[in-house]
């Protein structure tokens, strides 16, 4: 049989709802990765029983398999009264498996920080959520955007195992399409182009932040470090 | 009045600050000498609350600066000048200026701007406010250190060392402008200074008194020309030991040997 993509058109409808619904699932993830990421990451820093605590949650959600997550959420929590449907239960997973890669991340962004720099906030009188706000989370993210740009397209990836839970995403709609149609090659080249698209506009949007993060760094192509390199004396 | 009193600082069984007693009223400049390790840093770390206190007590106008509350008000009151000038690097030079005017202080954006363009103007950098730290040599970052710092229009001025990462030539830039800020005191009203240098000669043209720290002991602390005198400061041999390496060349000449 050659290559022939007009195959699909029947099933284009049910293919694209599919690829909505992932982009969908991915798009809440991420923020939710996002948000759990920073907390834990600055949480993780810490000394205190809450830093440990942040440790601990980063150590259990990494050594545990993502799709056994995803059933004890969809197949366990019922056991205990608390239903969630299964496109929350995605939003759910992701944010939470996300935000365990992404606090380390984060966390190492914020040790990687100027000790001085955020004494100098401290001094002048801000408050310590100002501090945060304003100080240290942007500058611990110009360093962390990138990597946590690596643990969101996983996420994305990741998201395919949804479909186990009967969400219908595009991995689980284009495995229906495949043996309806008996064209496995051309719904699984249309679901390989849709993760690479879904995967590029996650690193578009990535690289976007990173410029706004770094703009201080990019101008004149001069780097601080090359400042330093040309005046040749500052310490 | 910024009080010092029998301050205790330890690190681990170190004993950094041993008894530190120090008052600086308002309109004085201040120098603290001392050679390096001698606790100066860790002193000014204590006063704007940096480090906690293992004894003794800091006033800030009568705010006790190991209460968070005090604390809180007691850096409103004053302003830090640091080494490494720790600019806020993912900030323009403006913004780094007017941040903790704008936080801080509540005062209005447009007011806090203007006045920290004139203080860029007074300091030679006028062209900056929109350039980033990482784009400026380390003589101008110090220079918007400074400028950081007098935007909070502080009652007490601590600098440490903030020349020292400087060559030559950086180092008169800022020590000029700092001259002008400590000669403004004699007007009275304008920022007290407490200030860490190794720049003997120039400690000894700006400041009204000069103190000396030595393993963590304030062993002397006299005005200005009774601590370069042969019968006031000089009488101590570790001071003498400490100028004659401090201070090379011409200086020497007028210490006796
Ligand atoms: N955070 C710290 N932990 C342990 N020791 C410290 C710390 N900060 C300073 N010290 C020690 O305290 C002593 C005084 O340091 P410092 O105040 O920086 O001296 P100075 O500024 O006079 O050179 C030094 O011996 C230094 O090693
Ligand atoms: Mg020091």
């Amino acid at each position: 049989m050659p290559f022939d993509l007009t195959v699909l058109t029947p099933h284009l409808d049910t293919l694209l709802a599919g690829a909505l619904l992932t982009a969908e699932v991915c798009a809440l993830g991420i923020v939710g990765a996002f948000t759990l990421a920073t907390a834990l990451g600055l949480l993780a820093v810490g000394r205190g029983w809450a830093g440990r605590l942040a440790r601990l949650y980063v150590d259990v959600f990494r050594n545990v398999p993502f799709v056994v997550q995803v059933f004890f959420l969809f197949y366990g929590l019922p056991e205990v009264g608390v239903y969630i449907d299964a496109f929350w239960t995605g939003v759910l997973a992701l944010g939470l498996v996300g935000g365990a890669y992404g606090s380390d991340v984060v966390r190492s962004g914020i040790l990687a920080i100027e000790p001085g720099v955020v004494e100098a906030a401290k001094v002048s009188g801000l408050s310590r959520l100002a501090i945060i706000r304003r100080v240290v989370l942007p500058i611990a993210l110009r360093t962390a955007i990138r990597p946590l740009g690596s643990v969101f397209v996983n996420l994305v990836l990741s998201s395919s195992i949804l479909s186990m839970i009967t969400l219908d995403e595009v991995t689980g709609t284009a495995r229906g399409v495949a043996s309806e149609t008996y064209r496995p090659f051309e719904v699984y080249a249309f679901l390989l182009a849709a993760y690479a698209g879904l995967t590029y506009a996650v690193s578009l949007g990535i690289d976007a932040l990173h410029r706004r993060l770094n703009r201080h760094m990019a101008e004149n192509g001069a780097a601080p470090g090359a400042t330093h390199g040309v005046m040749g004396r500052t310490a | 009045m910024m009080a010092v009193e029998g301050v205790v600082k330890r690190f681990g069984a170190h004993t950094v600050l041993d008894g530190v007693s120090l008052t600086v009223a308002p309109g004085e400049v201040v120098t603290i000498l001392g050679s390096s390790g001698s606790g100066k840093s860790t002193l000014i770390r204590c006063i704007n609350g940096l480090e906690a206190l293992d004894g003794g007590r800091i006033t800030v106008d009568g705010l006790d600066v190991s209460d968070p509350r005090q604390l809180a008000r007691a850096r409103r009151l004053s302003a830090t000048v640091f080494q490494m000038f720790n600019l806020y690097p993912h900030m323009t030079v403006l913004r780094n200026i007017t941040l903790a005017p704008e936080l801080v202080l509540r005062r209005p954006r447009d007011e806090v701007e203007a006045q920290a363009h004139a203080l860029l103007a007074s300091v030679g950098l006028a062209g900056k406010a929109d350039s980033y730290p990482g784009q400026l040599s380390g003589g101008q970052r110090q220079r918007v250190g400074i400028c950081r710092a007098l935007a909070m229009n502080p009652r007490y001025l601590l600098l440490d060392e903030v020349t020292s990462a400087l060559d030559p030539e950086m180092t008169a830039e800022v020590l000029a402008i700092l001259g002008k800020l400590a000669a403004r005191q004699s007007g009275g009203g304008g920022t007290t200074m407490l200030f860490v240098t190794h720049e003997v000669e120039f400690a000894r043209r700006i400041s009204t008194r000069i103190v000396f720290l030595d393993q963590g002991r304030l062993i002397v602390d006299l005005p200005t020309d009774q601590f370069f005198a042969a019968d006031g400061g000089l009488a101590h041999p570790r001071i003498r030991q400490f100028l004659s390496k401090m201070a090379p060349a011409a200086p020497l000449a007028e210490i006796p040997a």
